[in-house]
């Protein structure tokens, strides 16, 4: 029988949240950490590459761009993980296969969160263990126990009359006894969190200031939720337009600011709670090696993907480098998959729900969970 | 001003939801879809007036979605007596073929993907097959005269669940949909059980597709072989072996569906390929399937193929636990989450003399004690809980893609559910939902669900008092507490949506 006074939390007492940013359009990792100490990089790259002296000093091997200097304090902090050559098995380049394929984690059926939200252990999710921000549900949210997509907190109002309202269902509901009357206690509980957090205007912590952008304002959102502990257990939002065929930096250039400036702004707001967030950053597939004739790179296979959060072996870059010899490279030229991003997310969901059957989860792939967390 | 019945039904029921499916004018002819009238047709409905949920308020409740407005009258009529008159309701809604449902049709008929032939699925987008067939699935729940028929067609969908997102299903699930599900809800189980099993999207759910064993290191994929014994058909205290689920998939070994990746010709069309066939001697259940001998024509391999899935599906779908198993997820369904023994071996026994008639198993769970007396005691899982909340108010609804929304936040969207075994029909995994119960209640009554209208006042005026719709929802006289709630709202129709009562049946 579940406990009936964590409904409003969902995840118990360690209110728990996994933020998951997914890049869509293939995301360039060598434009986003680069490997500065391969020739092969500066040959493949002559007119796109990151210089070693412009780049955010990393290991002396990696460099960041240095768009997403945002992100140094994070990294210094030991709250940034890095695993270069991220990425799944599917071979099509094609942005649409590799997504679904990426958030149903397999050719399985339901998003890989959703499962996650579903199959963990614990108490049940409450009704907003799970949010989406944007107009539709992504589908690595898809079969989870709930899942909301908003755009704003003002769509959890109970209406205009809602303290009357609330008083009269509390009344009616403080009649039933056993599993319903509880689930009715919490439930009122989180709409008067929701009511305090809605009152008054959201002012970050520790002088964190967000971009006006679309994915900062969202990411604002989502420490706003956090902070009200309404029981949140993930939030999901994109970030879109990374496919840079052409003229790479104009493409990408905004988009990794936008990035690293969001991800720096949550971080500083949410502070301690750090220490109970994580958030994975991924794509659904990199950039060849070689840019192209157009300043721009085409599809590719591996990428990075980050951890950033409490708990994480933070200041490392995980990485296997062979080098971007053509003879190490896959099809086409591109840079080949040795980190399958189920086993990165593997030690993350692990970290969220102890015990997880990733069976489950990942049904069609043995995993075999990196070592992110010290 | 004294609002008929008649009025009502044309002004704010039935005749503005075929406004909103279409914009073109209402054909006279659909005039005679509204529900038959009854003497009354001219006074204020009646609601029930009993303090406790009479037997016509609670078929309505369990076997229906839930009352619209002059339901409850028009069973009610039926026959002096309340239980003759539920009993009444309750023989029709178990023939469905004879109502006229023409106006549910209706409501439909723009939704094309729906009537496209299989191989014509494939034209489409994924998301138009995945929207079109849950809008569907709720337009048909809230407008179907054929009430049970619906109620069984969701009860099916998750027992043989299929989640479209997993492959080709995307494009497979309609058809699973119509020639599965649909066309044998209140047939005979046997002929459900192998319709799912030749089904291509099922094929591709649970990778039977790929269940072959074309050389001796090949091994069998279990996945649908074990859930055909576990979920579909003897349930998993069913006294099988794991040796029965490895049998049961060298049987099916090699049969597979034609894949959007491999060929442009007849997609999704199912076939039978000896070469993948495990050729050994199998023993399934204690049935013994003797090895193929050697040198079989292609002809004589096809109908080898054949006879071995079929009798698969005979010795499972025959099988006592099958019949005990099917019982109790029935009586789960209908009586309560913990099924009453008795009752389940009364379903049994009818599920079994009958060689697995759905429609008997039902007239006998009906007609069992345990039923009648199990009022208003099971909670709505959320897409009850919707389409009730649409019918008890008259709501002209799109069932677009705000309602869907709701769903989702439930976690209750139709075709969403990952796992083999189907949303869960117990209360205790949705006691989270009520956050978004409320919500609804709120947004409904206050008309703020896009493409879903409601007229609040004339839903009032047509009960002719607060007291009158409150019997409505409720399904019996509401306490003088429900009163006293109801007017200290502020928000009476909201109130009574979200109230504790309104989320059972």
């Amino acid at each position: 029988m579940a406990k009936l006074q964590t409904f409003v939390t969902g995840n118990g007492d360690e209110r728990r949240t996994l933020v998951v940013v997914f890049l869509r359009g293939g995301a360039d990792g060598l434009n986003l950490v680069a490997p500065l100490d391969d020739d092969g990089y500066y040959k493949a790259r002559p007119r796109i590459g990151i210089a070693r002296k412009d780049a955010v000093p990393l290991n002396g091997f990696f460099g960041l761009n240095p768009l997403m200097k945002d992100l140094e304090p994070a990294w210094k902090d030991g709250l940034l993980s890095i695993i270069h050559q991220a990425g799944s098995e599917d071979t099509t380049r094609s942005h649409f296969e590799a997504q679904d394929l990426m958030e149903h984690g397999g050719v399985v059926a339901g998003g890989w969160l959703g499962r996650f939200l579903r199959f963990r252990n614990g108490a049940p999710a409450g009704a907003l263990s799970a949010v989406a921000l944007g107009r539709e549900l992504p589908e690595c949210l898809r079969g989870a126990p709930s899942a909301t997509v908003i755009q704003s907190l003002d769509e959890f109002s109970l209406g205009g009359n809602s303290t009357k309202l609330q008083r009269q269902l509390a009344g009616l509901y403080g009649l039933e006894s056993g599993p319903l009357g509880g689930a009715a206690r919490d439930t009122l509980s989180a709409i008067e969190r929701i009511a305090n957090l809605r009152a008054k205007p959201y002012l970050p912590s520790n002088g964190a200031e967000y971009a006006r952008d679309e994915f900062s304002q969202g990411l604002r959102q989502i420490a706003r939720l956090i902070k009200a502990r309404v029981g949140l257990e993930s939030a999901s939002l994109d970030l879109n337009g990374w496919d840079s065929h052409l003229n790479q930096g104009a493409i990408m250039d905004p988009r990794i600011r936008n990035l690293a400036e969001g991800l720096a702004s949550f971080t500083k707001d949410l502070g301690d709670a750090m220490a109970t967030t994580s958030v994975v950053v991924m794509t659904e597939f990199g950039r060849r090696v070689v840019e192209n004739s157009a300043f721009g790179t085409d599809h590719g296979r591996a990428s990075v993907m980050f951890v950033l959060g409490g708990g994480v072996t933070g200041g490392k870059v995980f990485s296997k480098w062979g080098g971007l010899k053509e003879e190490l490279l896959e099809g086409p030229g591109d840079l080949p998959v040795v980190h399958n991003y189920r086993n990165v997310l593997a030690p993350v969901l692990q970290r969220h729900g102890a015990g997880t059957d990733f069976s489950k989860i990942f049904p069609d792939f043995t995993v075999e969970p990196m070592a992110i967390y010290g | 001003m004294n609002l008929t019945r008649r009025n009502f039904l044309q002004a704010g029921g039935a005749t503005a939801l075929l406004a909103s499916v279409g914009c073109d004018k209402i054909p006279s002819a659909l005039k005679s879809l509204l529900p038959p009238t009854s003497a009354s047709a001219d006074g204020p409905f009646r609601p029930p007036t009993s303090d406790e949920i009479d037997p016509v308020s609670h078929i309505l409740n369990r076997v229906s979605f839930g009352a619209r407005p002059g339901d409850y009258e028009r069973v009610r009529a039926l026959h002096a007596d309340a239980d003759q008159a539920a009993a009444l309701f309750l023989e029709r809604q178990l023939e469905p073929e004879k109502i006229d449902d023409a106006f549910a049709a209706y409501s439909v008929r723009r939704l094309e993907t729906l009537v496209e032939p299989l191989g014509e699925l494939f034209e489409y987008k994924e998301k138009v097959l995945l929207d079109e067939l849950i809008r569907a699935t709720l337009l048909r729940a809230i407008n179907s005269e054929r009430q049970l028929y619906e109620v069984m067609v969701h009860f099916w969908s998750d027992h043989f669940n299929i989640d479209p997102s997993k492959g080709d299903a995307k494009w497979l699930k309609v058809a699973d949909d119509r020639d599965v599900i649909r066309k044998h809800a209140l047939g005979k189980f046997s002929d459900l059980l192998s319709a799912s099993a030749f089904s291509p999207a099922m094929l591709w759910y649970l990778d039977g597709r790929v269940n072959r064993r074309s050389k001796d290191s090949d091994k069998p994929n279990e996945n649908y072989g074990r859930e055909l014994l576990e979920l579909h058909t003897l349930g998993v205290h069913g006294g099988y072996s794991q040796k029965d689920v490895m049998e049961a998939a060298r049987c099916l070994t090699g049969w597979t569906v034609r894949a959007t990746e491999q060929s442009r010709f007849d997609i999704g069309k199912v076939e039978f390929n000896p070469r993948q066939h495990d050729k050994g001697r199998k023993t399934l259940l204690g049935h013994e399937f003797p090895a193929w001998p050697d040198g079989l024509s292609a002809d004589e391999q096809q109908q080898r193929g054949s006879d071995e899935v079929l009798t698969v599906l005979k010795l499972t779908a025959e099988h006592p636990a099958t019949a005990q198993h099917i019982a109790t997820k029935l009586c789960r369904r209908f009586i309560a989450d913990e099924p009453p023994a008795t009752a389940v071996a009364a379903v049994t026994q009818a599920f079994r003399k009958t060689d697995g008639d759905i429609r008997s198993a039902l007239r006998a769970l009906f007609s069992t004690p345990e039923f009648r007396e199990a009022r208003g005691g099971k909670f709505k899982r959320p897409f009850h809980f919707i389409v009730s909340a649409l019918r008890a108010t008259g709501a002209e609804t799109d069932a677009g893609q705000p309602v869907v929304d709701f769903l989702l936040r439930m976690g209750h969207a139709p075709f969403h559910y990952p796992t083999p075994d189907g949303y869960p029909e117990e209360a205790s995994p949705w006691m989270g939902s009520l956050l978004w119960r409320w919500n609804f209640a709120v947004a409904l009554a206050e008309g703020r669900v896009g493409g879903t209208k409601i007229k609040a006042d004339m839903l009032l005026k047509a009960f002719g008092s607060d007291a009158g719709l409150m019997a409505h929802l409720l399904g019996r006289k509401p306490t003088a507490t429900e009163t006293s709630a109801y007017h200290e709202s502020g928000a009476g129709l909201a109130l009574m949506l979200a109230a504790p009562s309104f989320q059972r049946c």
